[in-house]
């Protein structure tokens, strides 16, 4: 078989591209304002097209949902109920341990929920890549007073921080990422420890921080702990031990929790509009 | 690439990427949504050769790095790369093959532009792309991304080869009418 003679024009022409690709890979990773500029003027001249376009969508993709998870509705539907037969035995505990949670929000000093200014904004877009499950986008930005960073909560407590805010669009970086890092606390300890995410329907992980002596029982609530370099307010709630793991190496406790925060079917979410005195916090 | 040229490829790309963030991110299986901007730069490169394929895979990747939390350029490069490959691949074969050869072609070429992109993201820059998800996607992805194909080929066709067929049409005529 006789093989065409590439021009040498072809391979300069990939050579430009990739050599633009890894340029544009490096200032990114280094944070570099033009590009985030160049980023959010893009996706805003595209945003009216996508509006249009989502109107048209959105009643066929909520078609194709209810017809795809039909079974696991069905499921979720039979374990709520389960749940919620637990929990209404478990109500009597939990009215005490609301009474704790109030009284020790006092105690450490931690600011209270409702002081916080808050937005809610719609959820516009799940993720749209197969690579990055954790992320969601909602459809309000800047000119809302949302920054990057800020505290993202669903019925029950805490879901995400925000991430690249655009004008009049943000995106949310979910808990359940194994990127992001929470500092928390449980309910009636001082001990501060880093929560991470575990991945897609996966369990919440604090695997460190938390002392072997620190008493802690499955079932107590963990807190944003709203630490001086936290970018969250405190005393948010995030989720419950479902297990805990000593590790008798280190001398510490890990805990497998279980998020409070609604994060599956979500229409609306609130974002705190609150930001930490120093703006330099990494995540917990 | 000519200017009209330019004009058409930009608008598919723009409507392509709609469709792909508005309607496709939501029609899933298994959890999985097809590449169809993937499937931009395989076909782009079938019908457009090397440069234009890399030129249009770069194009694409460039506006899926838009809406990704990955570093912006990963999937340029990614595509870029896939565009080109395509591009050399259909000079080597026949251009009268099989539509079956061709739709395979096109998706190897799709799943190892995924396994290209989750590659150099792991070395450059994104350490967590590589998931227990990755054979799903690839398999799930590939196979979703497949019955676009035809449909991606035809709307690069249209790109790259109508003017050139019209122009060939007009050149005939003059030459029966002389």
């Amino acid at each position: 078989m006789a093989v065409p003679q590439r021009s040498s024009g072809s391979r300069f022409t990939l050579a430009i591209l990739l050599l633009t690709s890894v340029t544009l890979i490096s200032l990114d990773a280094r944070g570099y304002e033009p590009l985030a500029n160049l980023r959010k003027a893009t996706t805003a001249i595209i945003e009216p097209f996508r509006n249009i376009a989502s109107t048209i969508f959105d009643p066929i993709a909520d078609a194709w949902e209810s017809l795809s998870e039909g079974d696991t509705l069905e499921k979720e539907n039979a374990l709520l109920r389960e749940q919620l037969s637990e929990l209404l035995e478990y109500r009597v505990t939990t009215e005490g341990a609301v009474e704790e949670l109030a009284a020790l929000r006092t105690q450490l000093d931690l600011e209270n929920l409702g002081g916080q200014e808050t937005i809610v904004a719609e959820i516009t877009a799940r993720s749209v890549s197969n690579f990055d499950p954790y992320m969601i986008e909602i459809g309000k930005g800047t000119q809302n007073g949302i920054r990057e960073g800020m505290a993202v909560v669903s019925v029950g407590g805490l879901i995400g921080r925000i991430e690249d805010p655009g004008l009049r669009s943000s995106r949310v970086r979910l808990i359940t990422d194994p990127n992001v890092n929470v500092g928390v606390l449980a309910v009636g300890t001082n001990e501060i420890g880093i929560l991470s995410g575990g991945g897609v329907g996966q369990p919440l992980k604090v695997s460190d921080g938390i002392p072997v002596s620190t008493d802690v029982e499955i079932g107590s609530i963990m807190v944003t702990s709203g630490s001086e370099r936290s970018p969250y307010p405190g005393g948010f709630a995030v989720g419950t031990i479902l297990e805990i793991i000593v590790d008798e190496i280190n001398l510490e406790k890990e805990l497998v929790v279980a998020p409070t925060g609604q994060l599956e079917n979500l229409e609306f979410v609130t974002v705190v509009l609150y930001q930490p005195v120093t703006s330099d916090s990494g995540g917990g | 690439m000519t200017f009209f040229r330019l004009v058409k490829a930009g608008a598919v790309l723009i409507v392509l990427l709609i469709l792909q963030l508005e309607l496709f991110a939501s029609i899933r299986f298994f959890g999985v949504m097809p590449e169809i901007m993937l499937g931009v730069a395989v076909a782009s490169g079938w019908h457009g050769g090397p440069t234009d394929g890399a030129i249009m895979g770069f194009a694409s990747g460039f506006l899926v790095d838009l809406y990704l939390a990955s570093p912006m350029g990963l999937s340029a490069l990614t595509y870029a790369l896939i565009g080109y490959l395509l591009g050399i691949i259909s000079e080597l074969i026949a251009e009268d093959v099989e539509r079956i050869v061709r739709t395979v072609i096109s998706l190897v070429g799709i799943v190892l532009g995924l396994v290209t992109f989750v590659l150099f993201g792991e070395l450059i820059a994104e350490p967590n792309l590589y998931n227990k998800n990755f054979g799903k996607i690839l398999v799930v992805g590939g196979l979703y991304t497949g019955l676009f194909i035809p449909l991606l080929h035809f709307l690069m066709e249209w790109v790259f080869h109508q003017g050139n067929y019209r122009n060939n049409q007009i050149a005939m005529t003059r030459v029966q009418r002389n």
